[in-house]
């Protein structure tokens, strides 16, 4: 292993630890602030940061900047044969970029009034014409970038054309930083971000309360318990793979990665993601073991330990009931998690977890293939994570917190961040078993290719960088989706009584995952014994399921888009005095001296 | 004297059973708790938890979109319509009512000087003594010498004040006057809690205006009455 290899694993255990300590400050603030809004609260949102406005300008402007550099460096990057998918790439993030901007800000100067002309003129149009009218142009570029023929923009032996398309993305994205940026009010500026500082704000309070500790309490391992419920979160989630493998130049032909071959990509990888000769794989996932998912398992089972040594070490008779109840828990629904992956097993043959993520790319999303299995999978896996509906280690009413009875300040803390990781990651588990991991429908190594059965309908030359850039962002998008849904499952459903929470562990879900077992066992005899024409429907049918879920993917976002900008319609009533007031003075919005 | 079943033991004892068995058990008769019936729709819950999930998420939508895109329901015009319903208090105040009570104000002439001729009935009036006048004479050759005296000092004591009003009631130049729509500031020390003639000239009513729509009669104006307390 090169010292280049040994930096860039480095680099890779940065980035998903960071990602699971931010997902679990993420999932923390999703269940205040979404629980409070599901119950027509406002929830925490007071944490604020006050700047001055010149760096509020900064911070708005820098990044725009940073990723218009980093947009447009790559499209003056000479390579042949991805010209006509980069000029389109180019137009369509202008076009994401200027329509997007374009609604905000007609949204906003309809809301709070236009400072200018050019203003005025954007609010003349409703914002959802800026959506509509981007869709469109989002598929009108589709053809235009290949109806212009090659010579054209490869005029001089240089290739303008993508170096062209990328200017105008940055451009178009430049320009909305700054324009944003000159919108901050002069002065003091408040940043609350949706109540976002809300979880680094009581960080900061539990770090400096004061650490209260029983007398009669076992030292060494009550300090020790909330260390052993962090820790396997965070080291199980080495063998997840969060973006596909990329390919590096191996310019001085040694074999061996260096830092100067790390800017030299391949052009465009083949269709199955693999490297072509003479080119260093490096996966993006920390360690690529053979028997990741066994790791997985193996690792997470001993979460328990955390949970029963908080509750033996607290010299607490509460304490040591909540432990022993999570223990049991953890325990029972251990066995039906592990069962109910058996099938997805069965399916592909393997317990690595990158050839499992790249089955679900090549044929169907395990949601698809085992849709028993995910249901199970997600229930034991909720119960895992020790949280609504299955929260039976605590209990107001029974036995206090639990476990967590006798801890104050950041040892609480500590077992909070821990048990929010959990929660993350097993976000990251479904989203990796079953939903893809990181594989977007239709997108393979080198570009887009539609096709169902053996006809195909679109094909589009992608470069490398292009495909790794949306692969790792379809993975942390849909871990961040997963558990933005997971949280809707706390805040409605009430909790089970323990002696159900047992029952649905061992009567229900331990059986149904070893009949679903045995009947894929027979399932793939069938096929097996299908031959041809099996093997070539099923091929058929999971690539209806990728259309599927892209075709309901876009379906719902146009949905959500059309819905969220649709003006509310509201009876106004006058019944009161103050009502009276408020409307003669055309809003509640208060003057400085209405009190 | 009486057991737990209710009797009156001393009737017990008086019988031939003997008081000291356990009295025989009473059996409850009620209408039986309702329970679902155990069908697989039922047991499945899948169902109902999908139901479930959709009332949340419709909540959790609407309030998010009526939050995050301005489109927050109007506190008092829209009482009525559902939604989140909390007033963020130092960003968005709940208007008072029209003819809300709130810190006095002295009203002004258009020469700025106080429209207060310090008559003293405001003071007289106050049935919490909070307001303290003194009166001073204008000079030998101000018009306004001999017909009336102004404030040399004016101090409401907002501690003291029980915003009865009565002070507006029983001013006759509609110099003191109660519509500013503000109530006292959280202050630090009692002192701030007094208000001088200058802070008090300074309020403006609920539309900023610091003079007051009813017509003053100056020296020298057509509708002057002529009088002063000299002559008569």
């Amino acid at each position: 292993m090169t010292w280049a290899e040994l930096s860039l694993t480095f680099i890779k255990i940065v980035i998903v630890v960071v990602f699971l300590l931010i997902m679990a400050a993420l999932s923390v603030w999703a269940d205040r602030r979404q629980g409070a809004l599901i119950q027509d609260r406002v929830g925490p949102m007071r944490a604020v940061v006050y700047l001055h406005h010149a760096i509020v300008r900064a911070l708005i402007a820098a990044p725009a900047f940073l990723i218009a550099g980093a947009i447009s460096i790559p499209f003056w990057h000479q390579s042949p044969g991805v010209e006509q998918a980069r000029i389109t790439t180019g137009l369509e993030i202008a076009v994401l970029v200027g329509w997007f901007s374009l609604l905000l800000l007609s949204s906003h100067v309809r809301r709070r009034g236009s400072d200018n002309g050019f203003e005025a003129m954007v609010a003349q149009a409703d914002p959802r014409a800026y959506f509509y009218g981007g869709l469109v142009l989002h598929v009108a570029v589709l053809p235009l970038a290949r109806l212009v023929p090659t010579s054209w923009y490869a005029a001089g032996g240089i290739q303008w054309g993508p170096g062209l398309s990328g200017a105008i993305a940055a451009m178009v994205i430049m320009f909305c930083g700054l324009y944003a940026s000159s919108k901050v009010p002069d002065g003091k500026v408040g940043i609350r971000i949706a109540g976002l500082f809300q979880p680094v704000a009581d960080a900061i309070k539990m770090i400096w309360k004061e650490e209260l500790r029983p007398d009669n309490a076992d030292r060494f391992l009550y300090a020790l318990a909330p260390f052993l419920g962090l820790f396997p979160v965070l080291i199980t989630i080495a063998v997840v793979p969060f973006g596909s493998t990329v390919c590096f130049r191996d310019a001085n032909h040694d074999g061996g990665l260096g830092f100067g071959e790390l800017f030299g990509l391949q052009n465009i990888v083949e269709q199955s993601g693999q490297c072509a000769a003479g080119h260093l794989p490096v996966h993006l996932q920390v360690v690529d073991l053979n028997v990741g998912l066994l790791y997985i398992f193996a690792i997470a089972g001993t979460g328990v330990i955390g949970a029963a040594i908080a509750g033996w070490a607290s010299d607490n008779k509460f304490a040591l009931l909540g432990g022993l109840r999570a223990t049991s828990q953890m325990v029972s629904y251990e066995v039906a998690l592990g069962l109910s992956i058996v099938p997805i097993l069965m399916i592909v043959g393997s317990v690595d977890v990158r050839t499992l993520v790249d089955w679900q790319g090549n044929n169907a999303w395990g949601i698809f293939a085992q849709p028993a299995a995910f249901v199970l999978f997600s229930v034991a896996a909720i119960a895992e994570t020790k949280r609504i509906p299955f929260d039976l280690p605590e209990g107001e009413s029974e036995i206090v917190a639990g476990y967590l009875l006798e801890y104050s300040a950041m040892r609480f803390g500590l077992f909070f961040l821990g048990e929010y990781a959990e929660f993350g990651f097993s976000a990251v588990l479904l989203v990796t078993l079953f939903l893809g991991g990181y594989h977007v429908p239709f997108l393979y190594g080198d570009g887009i290719h539609v096709a169902f059965g053996s006809t195909a309908v679109f094909d589009l030359t992608m470069s490398h960088l292009a495909v790794t850039v949306i692969h790792i962002m379809a993975f942390f998008g849909k871990v961040l989706f997963l558990t933005f849904l997971m949280v809707f499952i706390r805040w409605t459903l009430p909790r089970f009584r323990y002696d159900q929470l047992m029952s649905l562990g061992w009567k229900k879900l331990l059986p149904l995952a070893l009949a679903n077992i045995l009947l894929t066992g027979i399932v793939i005899l069938m096929i097996d014994g299908g031959g041809e024409g099996a093997a070539s429907a099923l091929k058929l049918i999971a690539d209806i399921t990728q259309a599927l879920i892209a075709l309901g993917g876009l379906v719902a976002l146009v949905a959500a888009v059309t819905w969220l900008l649709e003006p509310a319609h509201r009876k106004r009533l006058v019944h009161s005095s103050a009502a009276r007031y408020a409307a003669a003075v055309g809003d509640v919005k208060a003057s400085d001296l209405q009190a | 004297m009486t057991n737990q079943a209710g009797k009156n033991t001393d009737d017990l004892s008086s019988t031939a059973e003997t008081p000291w068995t356990k009295p025989p058990v009473r059996i409850t008769r009620g209408t039986p708790v309702y329970r679902a019936d155990r069908t697989p729709q039922v047991q499945i819950y899948l169902n109902e938890w999908m139901k479930g999930t959709a009332v949340t998420m419709r909540h959790f939508f609407r309030n998010a979109k009526e939050r995050f895109l301005g489109q927050k329901r109007d506190p008092v015009l829209e009482d009525f319509e559902g939604g989140v319903t909390t007033i963020e208090y130092p960003e968005e105040k709940r208007p008072y009512p029209e003819r809300y009570r709130g810190l006095h104000r002295l009203t002004i002439r258009d020469d700025g000087s106080p429209r207060c001729v310090a008559c003293l009935c405001c003071s007289t009036a106050c049935p919490a003594q909070c307001i303290h006048i003194e009166p001073g004479e204008y000079d030998e050759d101000d018009p306004r010498h001999g017909y009336e005296r102004y404030p040399e000092v004016f101090v409401i004591d907002e501690l003291r004040c029980i915003f009865c009003g009565f002070c507006v009631e029983a001013c006759p130049c509609d110099a003191i006057r109660m519509d500013t729509g503000m109530h006292p500031t959280a202050y630090d020390s009692r002192s701030q809690f007094i208000y001088d003639r200058e802070l008090l000239i300074e309020f403006g009513g609920r539309d900023g205006a610091r003079q007051t729509h009813n017509p003053r009669h100056e020296p020298g104006d057509p509708t002057y009455p002529g009088l002063s307390r000299d002559e008569h």
